[in-house]
């Protein structure tokens, strides 16, 4: 048994027992038992996975554990990269959930209910367990299994405050129906898969799946593409993002939009490149469009989101979106034979995956750490948290600056990366093909215009929701979260920051991923100590030297006044008070007031209600009395395309109710014709 | 037993489970119903003793007691008991009419004749030929349930869907393990004593068995 071997299934071990502990023991204690099995688990499988990406490999099989096959496990190094993503999530929520779910919060909806609920705490632990392990799935079976277990106690966890919302129960059914979609897409995918191989074992696929036709390898792909990218929130398979991870608890949310959502990222790679090796050039074509059009999207409506959470959920979409954009790219380059730059436009997609985990980790940690002190989600009633939370704000800032892709945050190096990639996609000798000569230059400016809403998404979250003054009393009475809380914010913030200013650090990780497919990927692409190298463009890029800039010219701009300003009078007076002495807080810019220049600009995308209310006074009709303006901003997508579909659901639900008047002969009728007629289908074919 | 008598009283035995099943449909009163499940039972228990005489096997002809026992002995006592104590003797008024579903079992029967082809061809013998009988018995157990109303004749129905099945067992396998054959019979009769207690409330609460009553079970 080797240390992976050691790793996870120790880690296993823990959870289970803390599981069972935090099924029998009281409030007080549970959040710690579950909060620290959580933790343990995510460690043993953060453990496991740096081992297997240093090259140890794990595999194995268990007949008789499943009932209608063999478990199997394999590890490589792409498991390795997942499996130690999954584990670091898991630490920092263990230790956040301690304080978080701990009983008083004003989150605490009594006893049997909330975060701190005996379910919920018990199935916390297993949820992660079963993450740890999908990608360790050594065959179909195992995999699917893993999977769906993975759904169903991430709905549980979903549903936690479920008493205390209605709408928790909506976004609920919203998830379970989307991941199980997904499901479906994925087990035909995988079992039509296996079957036309005659294997289960991923290595028995692998093997089989060049002597398939291949029409057959399409329609696996874009079965598991669906399958997948409903996990990972591509549009239009997005819709359940920005409803369960609000409505999740916080540190449920952190798990599953930083560790669950990539393992989408886990299943397109593995089938796509490991499994059925690349592939046809359209498949990827069809990826990077997905891609593009997630990433606008999702960086659209979050910088017009108005709820925190919400906002952060559609930025995963674009997040996962701007992922799938370098994952397409590098499998048309791979189809094209241009393996060094595929391999260096993938390395910049698992890179962007490891950075969002980080910084959508701690963002999720830090919006959970307002929820719990506040109630409040709406940044329209947020403000004014600096000087009340002054961690937090600190914390978020520097999770908000790596979302925005800003130097000196970690979510810059894997954009540029990625940029990198696609603006040097043309090659330098020759006309390129049409498709590329059209594609690459407008997935830059996707990226490039993505990039810029980020920033308007972020300051708006930021400057909004923590700094002014407070908009409400809510925000006005806010504490500081607690200690365990701080320091899961802390570790978490820790991680973004060595991943900002050493990238280089993951630069072998990115070499073995890059090695786990022969069929498309070729040489190391990033080489590299403080200044990252590039090896297949000419390109470097020094995080530390770009971070040791700023810090000087900040420093040199803050000298410069100092010096200049020295001997002229000064005049206390307030800030942005605009000669006025009376500051109120609705005259402070909100987040749907900051929004406003963009929700005009995209209008014919968002398509926003607006709706404006005057009334008159009673003596004239040229006096106002008051005005009320109410604005929301519907998913266009979701308007456009779900309805008909639930309608049809609705139809045929109506259609099977009609089939049933409650006749006890008429069901007993139902199964005498079910039961003849598969038996004549069995006896006519055979 | 020479080798010819055995296969004529087999297959007289047999026929006559099948002539029993179809006169279930024929007759209304639930007192001869109840006749016919004892001479289903008892006729049951001949299969199983001739082939436990073919088969010079001690095992088959505890089974055969066993058979005799519970299905032509305890069974319709039990039935007895549940018809003297209701005032419905006659299944008055079947969904389908007793000429149409004589009709339909005549069908039902072809159609077991046709499914079990796949089955016979795997081991041709003397026994499993009359396997079809056992998928007709079942066939038309099934739609006794579906067409008839009153409670008794569900249980009868359900008891011919049962009959099949172990006739089924008999002519395929030479009758099942004893214990096996023991614990379904014991099944069987809790099945029926259960019905014969719920058949009891039903009456009680709605004053008659009339099960096409029942509907309330919809959306």
């Amino acid at each position: 048994m080797n240390l992976v071997a050691q790793a996870l299934l120790g880690g296993t071990v823990f959870a289970l027992a803390g599981a069972v502990g935090a099924a029998l023991t009281g409030p007080r204690v549970r959040a710690v038992v579950a909060g620290v099995s959580t933790s343990v688990c995510g460690a043993g499988g953060l453990l496991a996975g740096i081992a297997l990406v240093d090259g140890q490999t794990y595999s194995a099989t268990v007949p008789g554990l499943l009932p209608l096959g063999t478990a199997a496990v394999a590890g490589d190094a792409l498991s390795g990269v997942f499996v130690a993503l999954v584990g670091a999530v898991a630490v920092i929520a263990g230790i956040y959930s301690i304080g978080y779910t701990s009983p008083g919060s004003p989150l605490d909806h009594g006893p049997g209910s909330g975060a701190g609920s005996r379910t919920v705490q018990a199935v916390l632990p297993l949820f992660v367990t079963t993450m740890v392990w999908v990608p360790i799935a050594g065959n179909v079976t195992t995999f699917l299994v893993l999977w769906e277990l993975m759904a169903l106690t991430s709905l549980v966890l979903v549903l936690a405050e479920h008493r205390a919302r209605p709408q928790v129960r909506t976004a609920a059914a919203w998830y379970a129906s989307m991941t199980h979609a997904g499901f479906v897409a994925i087990l035909l995918a995988l079992v039509l898969f296996s079957s036309q191989v005659g294997g289960d074992s991923f290595a028995a696929l692998r093997v089989g799946a060049a002597e398939l036709p291949t029409t057959l390898r399409s329609l696996i792909f874009l079965l598991a593409l669906v399958g997948f990218g409903s996990k990972a929130g591509i549009v239009p398979l997005h819709v359940w993002l920005p409803r369960a991870h609000p409505e999740a608890p916080s540190h449920v949310s952190a798990l599953m939009s930083a560790a669950m959502v990539t393992l989408g990222l886990y299943g397109i790679l593995r089938v796509g490149f490991d499994l059925l090796g690349g592939g046809q050039r359209w498949w990827w074509v069809l990826v990077l469009a997905a891609g593009a059009v997630s990433a606008l999207y999702g960086v659209l409506q979050a910088s017009v989101a108005v709820d925190l959470k919400r906002l952060l959920g559609y930025s995963t979409t674009e997040n996962m979106g701007l992922i799938f954009m370098g994952v397409g790219a590098a499998g048309i380059f791979a189809a094209d034979g241009d393996r060094p730059l595929a391999t260096l436009l993938l390395a910049a997609s698992v890179l962007h995956a490891i950075n969002h985990t980080g910084f959508k980790t701690l963002l999720f940690l830090g919006a959970g750490s307002v929820l719990r002190s506040t109630g409040l989600r709406n940044l329209d009633s947020l403000g004014g948290l600096v000087s009340r939370m002054p961690i937090t704000t600190a914390l978020f800032g520097v999770g908000a600056l790596a979302a925005a892709a800003l130097p000196p945050g970690n979510g810059f190096v894997s954009e540029w990366l990625l940029l990198q990639g696609l603006i040097h996609s043309l090659p330098a000798a020759g006309s390129p093909s049409v498709l590329i000569a059209v594609a690459m230059p407008l997935a830059v400016g996707v990226v490039a215009l993505t990039a810029g809403l980020g920033v308007a998404t972020f300051v708006k979250a930021f400057g909004v929701g923590f700094l002014a003054r407070p908009r409400s009393m809510a925000a006005g009475n806010a504490i500081e979260s607690p200690v365990s809380m701080r320091a899961a914010m802390a570790l978490a913030a820790t991680g973004c920051a060595a991943l900002a200013i050493v990238p280089a650090i993951v630069g072998p990780t990115l070499n073995r991923v890059a090695a786990t497919f022969p069929t498309v990927c070729d040489g190391a692409p990033l080489q590299g100590g403080v200044t990252l190298q590039l090896t297949r463009i000419a390109g470097s890029m020094s995080p530390l030297l770009i971070l040791c800039g700023l810090f000087a010219a900040a420093l040199v701009i803050v000298v410069t006044l100092r010096i200049a300003g020295r001997g002229l009078p000064r005049r206390k007076a307030l800030v942005w008070g605009c000669g006025g002495t009376r500051l109120d807080p609705r005259m402070e810019y909100t987040a749907t007031s900051f929004a406003e220049p963009l929700t005009r600009v995209f209008d014919d995308v968002l398509a926003p209600e607006q709706d404006i209310d005057v009334t008159h006074h009673a003596e004239s009709r040229y006096l106002i009395e008051s005005v009320q303006y109410r604005q929301k901003v519907a998913d266009r997508v979701e308007v456009a395309l779900y309805p008909p579909l639930l309608g049809a659901a609705t139809g045929w639900g109506r259609l099977a109710g009609r089939m049933q008047n409650g006749s006890v002969h008429r069901y007993l009728a139902f199964g005498l014709v079910g039961l003849i007629i598969v038996l004549v289908v069995v006896g006519v074919t055979s | 037993m020479s080798n010819g008598l055995y296969v004529q009283l087999l297959y007289l035995a047999v026929g006559g489970l099948l002539l029993s099943s179809v006169l279930v449909l024929w007759r209304r009163e639930l007192s001869a119903i109840v006749r016919l499940l004892i001479v289903q039972g008892t006729l049951m228990a001949v299969v199983a003793l001739l082939l436990a005489i073919e088969r010079d096997s001690i095992e088959l002809v505890v089974v055969a007691a066993e058979v005799v026992a519970l299905k032509a002995l305890l069974i319709p006592g039990i039935l007895r008991r549940v018809l003297r104590d209701s005032a419905e003797a006659r299944e008055t008024e079947p969904l389908i009419n007793v000429t149409a579903s004589i009709l339909t079992a005549a069908v039902l029967t072809l159609v077991a004749y046709g499914i079990s082809r796949p089955l016979v061809r795997l081991a041709p013998s003397i026994e499993t030929q009359a396997v079809p009988v056992g998928f007709a018995m079942v066939l038309i157990g099934f739609f006794v349930l579906v067409t008839r109303r009153r409670a008794l004749s569900q249980i009868v129905g359900f008891l011919l869907l049962d009959n099949g099945i172990a006739t089924t067992a008999f002519l395929l396998t030479g009758g099942v393990p004893g214990v096996v054959e023991l614990a379904v019979s014991l099944d069987v009769l809790l099945i029926v004593l259960v019905l014969q207690v719920l058949a009891a409330r039903v009456r009680l609460t709605f004053g008659g068995t009339d099960i096409d009553e029942l509907r309330d079970l919809h959306d």
